[in-house]
């Protein structure tokens, strides 16, 4: 009941975007602001002939091997650290400079660095994708209840099964929530960096279409880029569900949905 | 009953060290000595603050000593040195605490058998014993349950059977049933009687509840307080079995009960 609810009530919330949408194009005039009608149009053209598939097909491959290469390591660190809090106080305030400096200005570099070819869209989106995933996974290794630790190792356990039988399930919330923050940002450290320099991927659909003037062209990419996004998210969902069934159901407030 | 001592508590004593240029805190136990025998039921009956987690702690070996030493079966334990801790000493002394520390991520059965599994020790034979004692406290059926899905209750008696499961030849009790309601606590603690009857194994049971330590034990210890000592001892002249829900009925228990809230007054 609540749920279609929510479904009815955000195709409600769509429609006046839309709406909006329209009217602004037509106070502004398409050349300035496409509409959401030629958007969808050239979208559908684009998809269909294959166009959007083969290009967000580039981003998503950039995103994704940016992800493993940044986000692996970023979720074993905190637990290869656990035992040494004095290395991970050292790191900290280079970790958190880290975080905090603004890697799509590092763009140029990476590519002065690792040519305008694939690998320096995979070492932006790694470089983004490491801090977030980082810092979340901390966290959750530190967020552990000690009590349940006393526990393991009187009945036995060493350091080994403490840290896959108590760190690390305590730490998957944190983790997937780490992932969930920085998919967005994944996506999109990957068409900026095609943007700035590249021959392919959403990106490069984004940048010739500016420079055509087209900016239906740009909002298709853009277009394709979100639901590129909600898909990731989509299926982050799914795997919360299948690894934390154990956790108490949320006490319904929000659908948070895909 | 007490027959040969199993664990010995030599003028055991406790103080937090200093820190932040604050002096060492005064002594919050000093000089408690004790013994338990093999197969004791042994109850600890403090007021609040007495230092009684400390105590069971250190036993445990997850705490240091400040002073004094626990032998145990003969083998001094020194643990003056938090690095020289040795949590649950070999598996040889379990600790239900207060609260019940089950993984949340585990169903009932796989958290009774967690010990188990990291001992390496998971066969058939095992989990036919543990699916004797989840039967044993009325959590057949919550087998497959998490943590979340069960009463306070069942969590208890979850957490129980999960030390009870692995047989450590100690078992430390820490108020265990202290967070639930009256009937339920009778409940567990008729529980308890019935699966000690089966294996006799060495307890000590710490509880502030004076009805609660005559029931369960064969002796118990009165601790004052700050810094804590052993104010009296009393053993526990009512037979066995008992029946915990008729405690006060039964004869003798008027008496100890008079003699002891007297010593903690």
């Amino acid at each position: 009941m609540t749920r279609w609810r929510t479904y009815t009530d955000r195709l409600i919330v769509l429609a006046v975007i839309l709406a909006a949408w329209q009217v602004g194009s037509f106070l502004v005039g398409p050349y300035w602001l496409s509409s959401p009608w030629a958007v969808a149009a050239r979208f559908t053209a684009q998809i269909l002939n294959g166009e959007l598939i083969v290009q967000g097909g580039y981003t998503v491959e950039e995103a994704l091997i940016g992800t493993v290469i940044g986000g692996v390591p970023a979720v074993l660190l905190p637990f290869l650290l656990r035992r040494h809090p004095v290395i991970v106080a050292i790191l900290d305030p280079f970790m958190v400079g880290g975080y905090g400096a603004p890697k799509l200005a590092f763009a140029p570099l990476f590519i002065l660095w690792f040519g305008i070819g694939i690998e320096s869209k995979i070492a932006l989106v790694a470089s983004v994708v490491f801090f977030i995933v980082y810092f979340n996974t901390l966290a959750g290794v530190r967020a552990l209840d000690p009590r349940l630790v006393q526990m393991a190792q009187i009945a036995g356990a060493g350091e080994r099964h403490v840290a896959r039988h108590i760190v690390l399930p305590a730490a998957v919330p944190h983790i997937l929530a780490g992932f969930r923050i920085a998919v967005p940002y994944a996506i999109g450290g990957a068409v900026i960096a095609e943007l700035i320099s590249s021959n392919r991927g959403l990106g490069y659909l984004v940048q010739t279409g500016a420079m055509n003037f087209d900016t239906t062209s740009v909002f298709a990419a853009i277009l394709a880029a979100t639901l590129i996004v909600h898909g990731a998210n989509w299926l982050l969902n799914a795997a919360e569900r299948a690894l934390l069934r154990w956790r108490p159901p949320p006490r319904a407030v929000l659908e948070t949905g895909t | 009953m007490s027959d040969p001592t199993l664990l010995e508590i030599r003028n055991l004593g406790k103080r937090f060290p200093a820190r932040h240029g604050r002096e060492p805190s005064p002594w919050v136990i000093q000089d408690l000595s004790f013994s338990v025998g093999t197969g004791e039921f042994l109850t600890i009956i403090g007021p609040s603050g007495a230092g009684k987690s400390t105590l069971l702690n250190m036993i445990a070996q997850i705490d240091t000593a400040s002073a004094g030493e626990i032998v145990f079966n003969g083998e001094t334990v020194n643990s003056h040195d938090a690095r020289m801790l040795r949590p649950g000493f070999d598996r040889r002394i379990g600790y239900v605490t207060q609260d019940d520390n089950l993984l949340p991520w585990r169903t009932t059965i796989d958290n009774v058998l967690f010990p188990i599994e990291v001992q390496g020790r998971l066969n058939d034979e095992t989990r036919a014993q543990a699916d004797v004692l989840v039967r044993a406290v009325g959590l057949a059926g919550f087998e497959r349950y998490y943590p979340h899905e069960l009463s306070g209750g069942m969590r208890k008696r979850a957490a129980l059977i999960r030390t009870l499961a692995y047989d450590p030849p100690v078992i430390l009790m820490d108020e265990p049933f202290a967070a639930v309601d009256a009937q339920t606590r009778t409940q567990l603690q008729a529980d308890l009687l019935t699966l000690w009857g089966l294996g006799r194994k060495t307890i000590i049971f710490v509880t502030h509840d004076i009805t609660e330590a005559i029931a369960l034990g064969d002796r118990a210890l009165v601790l004052s307080r700050q810094p804590t000592r052993i104010a009296a001892e009393h053993a526990i002249p009512i037979p066995r079995p008992r029946n915990v829900q008729d405690i006060f009925a039964l004869e003798g228990f008027a008496a100890v009960y008079q003699r002891i809230r007297s010593d903690i007054q």
